[in-house]
């Protein structure tokens, strides 16, 4: 909201001699942070930010009314001359609580001009000025007062004036020019013809004020928040008056505003009142809320007198009983975010300044809790996996309904996994997998240039599930390019499917995952994270015996079948072998080339034997024997 | 003396030292003592043969010029040898040495990513206080994400313009927030709270609202929200935490500062300043010259918060905190596009994570 620093002033002396930097601070310390300051109309003016519960400090009144209770300096009258009310020109009908009370009046407009200086006020704050003075002046009103009024061109109503609920099918053409269709939750101000405004929010097209008008009816009102915020929002129509009434008006100012709205038409432009009067009432005073001394005292952290507490309520409008160890406080007619003890702590809190609270480090009642072992698992996989020399990525958790098609689990239907309201198709779908993410990645990686990419994530995936999508979190890795060539020791390859296979071995997956290749030289796999090994209650493992006796060494090169399972052959020569001695069995080399036999390759085997004895020769060539002959059986044969 | 020998030895005699010096290895030498003292066509097996039919006279003259020939070609060649074969121990040296200044392998170094780094931070920094880890579901309902913090019924971040909804379960969307761990945790232990003493926690995580993507919005971000419900606790025990966190991440000499603001699920709120950690306090581009920057809103619990949690607010009380993992970042690093944290470009990863 713009703040004009000498239209300020004028509500509120004492900021006069201030500067900015210090009046800044001033309204910041009272929660009104002020955004920026810029120069306008040979003045300075404001943005300060009005958090949403505070539509009593969205005017020069409300910002000042803060500042006098802060600095306990005071607040420069309101010059309203107080209008005699009379029996109403039109009948205004009040049927609906939403709006408890309609100050109005008539006037005969004359000849006159909104002055300069409110024309300057206005573009200073971005709100242009129409040069019609009665809408101007009533603008001028809700940036000065906070108070939302209007003025209809009275001869362009048609009999009495209503205050009622909207009937289904009605309409009204807003000012804007465009056709509204209300239901039943719509407050209208209505004339014999049908809606003429939308009651807080807008008035309508039909009754405007235009230059053409010589009389006008003034509305100065009280509507519901809350009505006023479901009309706002049902219309999309964000509007000055919706901003504050949707906050919460001030009751008692409909009389006040009106009757400076009538002073300013009769100055500006010489009118003649014609009638001023009021339906309804303002109605009661809000209700006394209570605040202990101990509430007190625990929320400032130290011991608030609570005189020192009746006096800030007293700066801040309220009414104030003191009773032994608790204060009775009514709040003002303009406060509607005081309802419970702890918002008066706040009050006090706020005027003697934040600054003075303790700085206390809270004593543990309890033991603390551990991390829990999925948290830390994740933690340590992260880290186990930077070390590895891959790059954690983040990701967005929705994908195309395509993207997710292409690897989600079959079964894992989208569509309980579909935003109704998404950004677009392409961030449609809660992600079944984490794979169609890190390829766009990994490929934006090499398409940028990158010899090598190795990216992983660590994120929920989603499934879908009778309640709703059923989270999990999942790994995803991804690797791709050239590794090595990058120095005179390590010779250049492209990454293979094998590479990803070492990489779950390294993270301790018991089974290897599938491992999908998904493009050029990209190959991933992706894992439930329960499938990673838990860490274990125990801090160190129990232990394990070893040998220290010599380990002997052997190799066996084999010709077999380029179809051969490696798997299926080292469990048959394992088989073959005594298991106390066997330490390791491997394949450690694979030769194919044409001077091989047809469909044959050479793998060279492994054997590492260790006992709790020095083994002797024979035994060793008795157990490659058997090795041999267990190899033989898969159809392998010795590689001459 | 000369004149006793043959035209062509004296000459290669003039030429022996320039030969000499001109073998670049022992084979370029082996051939050059060969012409010169080999036993059969090299000059000094001529000089011999010269020497025997020499007149008788000159016999002796003659013998004593070719012997002091020879020798000093001999000795020129043994010199020669001795170096060439010193230079090639060297070169066989230096083949099995390598130049330290060589790259070298360097094992492959990932990295966190930054936003993670981040949030482990946190909870390293609060872990000494006795703070846990607790996490939620992203895909939250309406309950936990709104009417358990306060929020009320008609308010505007429950709009569809704002949050996101599943299509097929409209009671449930994405979270806003990261708060309704929060409503989460504080019903699963309002049974025992007492036996347990009040409870302390972090909750990091991902959350959601309905911005399009730009340099300064992203539809998914990351909060941390932090809790503490005890006996007692005022504004004063959430400004000593903070001041205590901020300082353990931001260096000793930082100072906070409250301000008041309003959540609707805490009374009295807050939103806290900083002392600008780039420019210690003297006012810079970050800070705006101001020397504060605003790093997290906060507050004492809302008693409605407790209430629907099933906890009596009239015997606990507690603070929250709740921080912006990407704007903090941000501001820390100066990074000048939200969608750089989203794009996983190697090169931003391993400048902005990097390992701890």
């Amino acid at each position: 909201m713009w703040i004009e620093r000498k239209v300020l002033a004028q509500e509120i002396p004492a900021v006069a001699g201030m500067d900015t930097r210090q009046l800044c601070e001033l309204l910041a310390s009272l929660g009104f942070p002020v955004d920026g300051v810029v120069q306008r109309e040979g003045t300075e003016v404001l943005d300060v930010d009005i958090t949403a519960n505070r539509g009593d400090v969205m005017s020069h009144r409300g910002a000042a009314r803060e500042i006098s209770a802060k600095l306990g300096q005071p607040l420069a009258p309101i010059p309203a001359a107080g209008q005699p009310e009379g029996p109403p020109v039109v009948p205004v009908r009040l049927e609906s609580p939403a709006c408890p009370v309609y100050s109005t009046a008539v006037l005969e407009l004359g000849r006159g001009e909104t002055p300069q200086g409110i024309q300057a006020f206005l573009s200073a704050l971005e709100a242009s000025a129409k040069k019609l003075p009665a809408v101007d002046a009533s603008n001028e009103l809700l940036h000065r007062y906070g108070h939302p009024t209007h003025a209809f061109d009275a001869d362009r109503i048609k009999g009495a004036v209503t205050v009622r609920w909207a009937e289904a099918g009605e309409s009204v053409v807003t000012l804007d020019g465009v056709a509204r269709s209300l239901t039943a939750q719509d407050l209208v101000i209505a004339d014999e013809s049908g809606p003429i405004a939308l009651a807080g929010v807008m008035g309508g097209d039909s009754t405007k004020v235009t230059e053409a008008t010589t009389r006008v009816l003034l509305e100065s009102a009280y509507f519901d928040a809350k009505t006023v915020r479901a009309m706002a929002r049902r219309h999309s129509l964000h509007t000055d008056a919706s901003h504050r009434f949707g906050r919460g008006a001030d009751r008692a100012m409909p009389r006040v505003a009106r009757d400076l709205l009538v002073d300013r038409l009769q100055t500006w432009c010489g009118a003649k009142l014609v009638g001023a009067w009021t339906a309804g009432s303002e109605g009661l005073a809000s209700p006394a809320v209570v605040l202990e001394e101990r509430l007190m005292n625990r929320v400032a952290g130290e011991p608030v007198p609570l005189a020192e507490a009746a006096e800030a309520f007293q700066r801040l409008g309220c009414a104030v009983e003191a009773a032994g160890d608790h204060l009775k406080v009514v709040p003002p007619s303009w406060r509607h975010d005081l309802s419970i003890a702890e918002d008066l702590a706040e009050e006090v809190l706020r005027l003697r300044g934040y600054e003075r609270i303790p700085s206390v480090l809270p004593p543990l009642e309890g033991p603390p809790e551990p991390l829990s072992p999925l948290y830390l698992q994740r933690q340590r996989v992260s880290r186990r996996l930077a070390h590895l020399g891959f790059h954690q990525t983040v990701t967005y958790g929705f994908i195309s309904p395509e993207a997710d098609a292409a690897f989600s689990a079959p079964g894992n239907e989208p569509g309980g996994r579909t935003l109704a309201n998404p950004l677009g198709q392409e961030y449609s779908v809660m992600r079944g997998s984490l794979l169609p993410s890190l390829r766009a990645a990994a490929e934006q990686n090499l398409r940028q240039g990158a010899r090598e990419v190795r990216l992983f994530e660590l994120a929920p995936t989603y499934a879908s599930g009778p309640k709703g999508p059923v989270e999990q979190y999942a790994l995803g890795v991804v690797w791709g390019g050239i590794r090595g060539g990058e120095d005179y020791l390590s010779p250049a390859r492209a990454v293979v499917e094998a590479d990803l296979g070492g990489v779950a071995q390294a993270l301790g997956l018991e089974s290897l995952p599938q491992v999908r290749p998904l493009g050029e030289g990209l190959f991933a796999f992706e894992v439930p994270v329960t499938a990673l090994p838990q860490p274990t209650t125990r801090i160190i493992p129990a232990f394990r015996p070893f040998s220290r006796f010599p380990v002997v060494e052997r190799d066996l090169s084999l010709l077999v079948d380029l179809g051969q399972s490696h798997a299926v052959l080292a469990q048959a020569m394992k088989a073959a072998l005594p298991a106390d001695a066997l330490q390791d069995l491997r394949c450690v080399d694979v030769f194919r080339h044409k001077s091989l036999p047809e469909g044959r390759q050479a793998w060279l085997m492994r054997l590492r034997f260790q006992a709790e004895r020095t083994l002797v020769g024979e035994e060793v060539d008795g157990w490659m024997a058997s090795a041999l002959a267990a190899a033989e059986s898969l159809g392998a044969r010795l590689r001459a | 003396m000369d004149q006793l020998l043959p035209a062509e030895i004296v000459e290669a005699g003039g030429a022996f030292q320039g030969a000499l010096a001109a073998c670049a290895d022992l084979d370029a030498l082996l051939r050059l003592k060969g012409a010169y003292v080999g036993r059969d066509g090299s000059h000094a097996s001529r000089l011999m043969e010269r020497l025997k039919a020499a007149p008788k006279e000159q016999k002796r003259d003659l013998g004593a010029a070719i012997n002091a020939l020879k020798q000093q070609w001999e000795e020129g060649l043994k010199v020669r040898q001795a170096e060439l074969e010193a230079a090639k121990k060297s070169l066989h040296a230096q083949a099995s040495q390598w130049d330290p200044t060589l790259p070298p392998p360097v094992p492959a170094h990932g990295a966190l990513h930054p936003l993670n780094r981040l949030m482990d931070r946190l909870v390293d920094v609060f872990r000494p206080l006795g703070f846990h880890v607790e996490e939620g579901p992203e895909a939250e309902t309406e309950a936990h994400n709104f009417d358990g913090l306060n929020i009320p019924e008609d308010h505007p971040a429950k709009a569809s313009s704002d949050t996101f909804y599943f299509a097929a379960h409209p009671e449930l969307l994405l979270r806003t927030h990261t708060s309704p761990v929060q409503v989460r945790t504080l019903l699963r232990v309002a049974p025992t709270l007492a036996e347990r003493g009040g409870i302390r926690f972090l909750a990091p995580g991902r959350v959601y609202r309905k911005d399009e993507i730009d340099p300064t919005h992203s539809p998914m971000f990351h909060q941390v929200e932090g809790m503490l419900v005890g006996h007692n606790i005022g504004m004063q025990h959430l400004k000593g935490t903070l001041e205590y966190a901020l300082r353990a991440l931001f260096g000793p000499h930082t100072e906070i500062r409250l301000r008041p603001s309003y959540f609707p699920f805490v009374e009295p709120g807050c939103e806290v300043d900083v002392s600008c950690p780039l420019c210690g306090a003297k006012g810079c581009r970050v800070c705006k010259g101001s020397g504060w920057v605003e790093i997290l809103g906060a507050g004492l619990i809302h008693p409605n918060v407790l209430s629907y949690a099933g906890i009596d607010p009239t015997e606990w009380s507690g603070w929250a905190f709740g921080m912006g993992v990407e704007r903090m970042s941000m501001m820390l690093s100066q990074t000048p596009d939200l969608r750089l944290f989203f794009e996983n470009d190697q090169r931003f990863l391993s400048a902005m994570g990097g390992l701890d």
